[in-house]
Formats: structure tokens, sequence, C-alpha cells
């Protein structure tokens, strides 16, 4: 087997992608996207609930995709239940850098997360679109 | 039958090791074909040796360049068997072909109220142009149903057909199926008088095209799926309509006397040339049609219908395997989808094997949502690929299934 492969279909993205958790809608929820992939017709849709404490107390997302965008959706809402906004921020730029290959240094992320397993992207340069659909939707619904 | 192993030393691109060293299986010609060496060198050569603009000048280079334009431009006639070289209009592209046809046939015919035919499996470039003349002139698109093999629903196409439609607008050869229209679609509209577009995208690879057999009064490809460069598409009409329709772009060359009152347009085909037309391009693809209609475009039909009846026969054997419209007559093309693998863990793993396949909806967006599906897996044949490609691409789909459900 094909070591790109392997990197990229590590064991928990196929478990991820095969059943995504916290998939559903956040009832109630504050915030709210869409996310989808114009290059193959894949979309999601995220809610979440932020507190007043700015704190992501719940969140949540539907939709279809490839294993990739599945498992990075679900790894995504564990990771960032009950983070603040700002650390979630932090997440967000580290998890770009992360699946673009750019090799820029991590300020908050590292081997020990499950978001790692999603580094075998970088390998498939037309893969990060899937990997980010749900990031995106999820900055976009902040600024919203 | 065809030398393929010497078609295939006319490909540098086949020589390619894709990743750890795997042979390069192309089965993405629908997307684009490779170019084969002839093409290659030939748009080195106009660009060393005989370059400059088209009928501006009339120094040497200026009249080679143009020479060697409107040789390509006879070439294309000669390969639609169209009456005139005045019917054939070089563009950037297939889709800009159909903005075309779209802007300036509106300009012409259509008023609010009016209708237009398409069908659910089009392509977006015969979709799109659609919908901004629709919000412009308040007419209305209309889309034909497909059966389950991939063809146009007839019944439902006939029932679309009024005193209202003003054009219709379909696909030749499915990008999606592989299916070709049937005779009778062209015929009912021939018979009703409505003009008909034909997308040969597809088909120009392909099949034979005879523009007046198949009785279309419009007809467009690109070049780049003929084995010819990306930058130059051909939209044809026949001379009677296109003397009609006004030019819907303006700019050089395209002009008889202009003043700073207004101007008057030149005579076919110029008058729908505006501007630089690609001339480099266009003679890459007189070059390509001189390559295909070398080794006959009925001997490459037939090779890409065997291949293509090979593998679906290969496919038919997996059982994970589900074909889209698996029981219509198909040509160069097959949709598919792995149960319970996306399209693109799909594409990944070929792609590692060194087979290189589309995923995605194939810009049919609409035939997707038909189909209740988001997107497909794709394999598409072209006059380079063999049925031991084929065989490798089985065997790949194998160990991606395997892979995935383990
Ligand atoms: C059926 C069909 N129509 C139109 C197009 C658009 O061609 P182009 O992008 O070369 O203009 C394609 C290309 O994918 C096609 O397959």
């Amino acid at each position: 087997m094909n070591d790109l492969i392997k990197e990229l279909y590590q064991e928990i993205i196929l478990d991820h992608g095969q059943s995504p958790r916290n998939f559903g809608e956040c009832d109630p929820h504050n915030r709210s996207a869409d996310g989808h992939n114009p290059l193959c017709g894949d979309n999601l849709k995220l809610t979440f609930f932020i507190n007043n404490e700015d704190v992501i107390e719940d969140i949540k997302f539907t939709g279809e995709g490839c294993a990739i965008s599945l498992a990075s959706a679900s790894l995504m809402t564990e990771k960032l239940k009950g983070k603040k906004i700002h650390d979630a921020e932090e997440i967000f730029s580290d998890f770009t850098n992360l699946v673009s290959g750019t090799n820029e240094d991590l300020k908050v992320l590292n081997e020990e997360d499950s978001l790692y397993a999603l580094k075998g992207v970088g390998g498939f340069p037309m893969r990060v679109k899937c990997a980010t659909m749900a990031w995106h939707a999820f900055k976009s619904a902040l600024k919203s | 039958m065809l030398d393929i192993k010497k078609i295939r030393d006319d490909f540098p691109i086949l020589d390619k090791k894709i990743l750890d060293n795997k042979d390069l299986i192309y089965l993405d010609t629908a997307a684009s074909a490779q170019k084969p060496k002839v093409v290659i060198d030939e748009i080195n050569s106009f660009y060393s040796n005989n370059y400059a603009n088209v009928s501006r000048g009339v120094h040497t280079l200026s009249v080679e360049s143009t020479f060697k334009y409107e040789d390509a431009r006879k070439k294309v006639q000669k390969f639609i068997n169209a009456d005139s070289e005045r019917e054939i209009i070089f563009t950037k592209s297939a889709t800009e072909s159909i903005n075309l046809l779209a802007n300036s046939f509106a300009l012409k015919y259509i008023n609010e109220g009016d209708e237009i035919i398409l069908t659910v499996m089009e392509h977006h470039s015969n979709i799109i142009p659609w919908f901004l003349i629709r919000d412009r002139y308040k007419c209305n698109i209309l889309f034909a149903n497909i059966d389950s093999t991939g063809n146009i629903d007839q019944k439902h196409f006939e029932s679309l057909i009024s005193e209202k439609t003003k054009l219709v607008s379909i696909t030749h050869l499915s990008n999606v199926f592989g299916t070709i229209v049937n005779q009778d679609i062209v015929n009912l509209c021939n018979k009703a008088g409505i003009p008909i577009l034909l997308d040969g995208c597809q088909s120009a690879a392909h099949i034979p095209i005879d523009v007046k057999a198949l009785g279309c009064d419009y007809y467009v490809f690109s070049g780049h799926k003929l084995y010819a460069p990306t930058g130059v598409g051909v939209f044809y009409g026949r001379e009677n309509l296109i003397e009609e329709l006004p030019p819907y772009q303006g700019g050089g060359g395209m002009i008889a006397d202009v003043s700073t009152d207004g101007a008057t347009f030149t005579d076919l085909p110029a008058k729908f040339e505006a501007g630089t037309p690609p001339l480099v391009e266009a003679y890459g693809l007189g070059v390509a049609i001189d390559y295909v209609t070398e080794i006959g475009m009925s001997e490459i039909s037939e090779h890409e219908l065997k291949l293509t009846n090979y593998a679906l026969h290969k496919m038919k054997e997996l059982d994970f395997v589900d074909i889209h419209g698996a029981n219509g007559n198909k040509h160069s093309i097959i949709s598919f989808n792995i149960k319970n693998i996306h399209s693109h863990e799909v594409s990944s793993f070929l792609d590692v094997e060194g087979v290189a396949i589309r995923a995605g909806h194939h810009c049919c967006q609409p035939l997707m949502k038909h189909l209740s599906l988001n997107s497909t897996a794709r394999v598409s044949f072209g006059v380079y690929n063999t049925e031991n490609e084929i065989d490798t691409f089985i065997s790949a789909l194998k160990k991606c299934r395997d892979f995935f459900t383990k």
C-alpha cells in the first residue's frame, strides 16, 4: 500500500469519516453557516452556541461529503467544543497551515492532537479544500 | 486496427511516472485530452518561424500567420463537413461559443416569455449562458428529463415544444453518461422549425462529425478535448442563420468601417471574431485534426467503443460498483460510484496507483441533483488507451474497495 494513502487515510480519519461525531444541529444555537466545496458539490451546515463568556458551549454539523471533509468536520467539533473563541481562532489558523503543508510553525496544535491526523492531506493539494470546508464555515459563522 | 504502440509513442506525457514510479494511466480524456508531439512541436515551430498578428499587416510574417490561421479554418470545415469556411468561427472555447450564440441569438430573437429548451444533463457551460439571457430578457429555460439509461426522455422533450420555443440547446454526447443524442430529437426540432445547437465538446473527439447529416443548426466544441491546445474553440452555424445574427463582442478585426458616429461590421466569419484571435492555438487545432484524420476518426471511434464496452463488462462484474445509466449505449465515458465510498476517495486512491480519473459533479450539478448524488467518479477513454490499462484500473478499484471496507 502506498504511504501517501496510508498517511491520508489514518484509522482515525476513516473512523470519523464513517461515524462522524457531533452530527446534527445545535438546539439552541446562535451561530450557523453553510460550507460548500464548489469543486465537487460537497456541503455541510454548521451550528454552534456561544455563551456570554465567549465559550463555544456546543457545536454540531450535518452534511454530505467525502471521508476527509466529514472527518475534518467531526474532529473540529470535538476540538472546538468548550474552547474560547480566541483559542478557536488560533486552532483555525494552525489547522489551515497544517493541511496546506506550508510548514509554518504551529502555535497551539501538536502531534498529540487528533487533528494532526489530517496532515496527510498536504500530499494531495486538490483535497485541501475538503479538509478545510468545515473550518471555513466556522470562520464565516464567527464573522456573521 | 490501430497501431496503439505507435500512437502511444506519439504522446510524450505517457512516459511520465506518477509518484513512486507508477506508469501513468490517463483515463480523464473527457476533461482534456493529452497532446501528441506533432501538435506541441508545430506550435513551437509557429512561434519560432512564422509568428505575427493575423489579417493586420501586409508584411511577410503577417501573411504567413494569416495563411496558417485560415488554413486551420478550412481543416475544421472539412472535419465537421460544413458547407463553407464562413460557417467556422474560432473562439477561445466551447464555453465562449455557447455564450456567443446565446448573446447574439437573444439580441435578435428573444423576447419576454419565449422559451429555450435544454436537458437536465447539460454541462454548466450549456446552462449558465442561458440563465444569464433569461435574467436579461425574462424568457424561460425549460429542462427536458432523461430516462434511466441516460438518454433524453423523448416524450417529455416533445411535450415541452410549443410555439414559444425559440431554440433547443443540448449535449451531443453526454459528459457524464457517454450517451449520444438520439437523431429523432434533432429531426423533431428540424420538423418543428426550431433551431438546435449541439454541444459537441465530447462528440468531436470520439465520433466522426457531419453537421449536415446531423441536421444541427449550430455546433460547438473545444480544441483541447480533441488533442489540440487549450485556448481555442469552434462555433459552427449554418451560413444563412449566422448571416442574420448580430455580433456580441466588438473590437478589432470585425469591422468594415468605423467613424466617431459608429461602425459597420465585416462579413463572416470575422464578424464574430473581435480582437486578436487565438491564432497559434487554432493552428494547433488544425494540426490535431490532421493527426486524428490520418489515423481515421472511424477507427478511433471504433477503438474507443471497444474499450468502453470492455470496461463496462469488467465493471459490471464488480458487485460494489454502481454504473450510472448502466444500460445506455455509452461511448468513451462511464460514470460510476463505489458503494459507500465517496468518489474523492476513489480518485485519490487511484491516483497513487497511477490511474487518473475524474471525481466530482462534472460541472453537471442539475444532473447530480436529478440523480440524488453529489458526486460521481468517471473514466473516459482516448485514442491512446488500452485494455491493459483498463485491467489495471479494475484491479485498482478492487484494492480501493478493500482498503476502505477493511
Ligand atoms: C459536454 C460539455 N460541454 C461543455 C464543456 C465546456 O468546455 P470548455 O470548458 O472547454 O469550454 C465541456 C467540458 O468539460 C463538456 O464536457
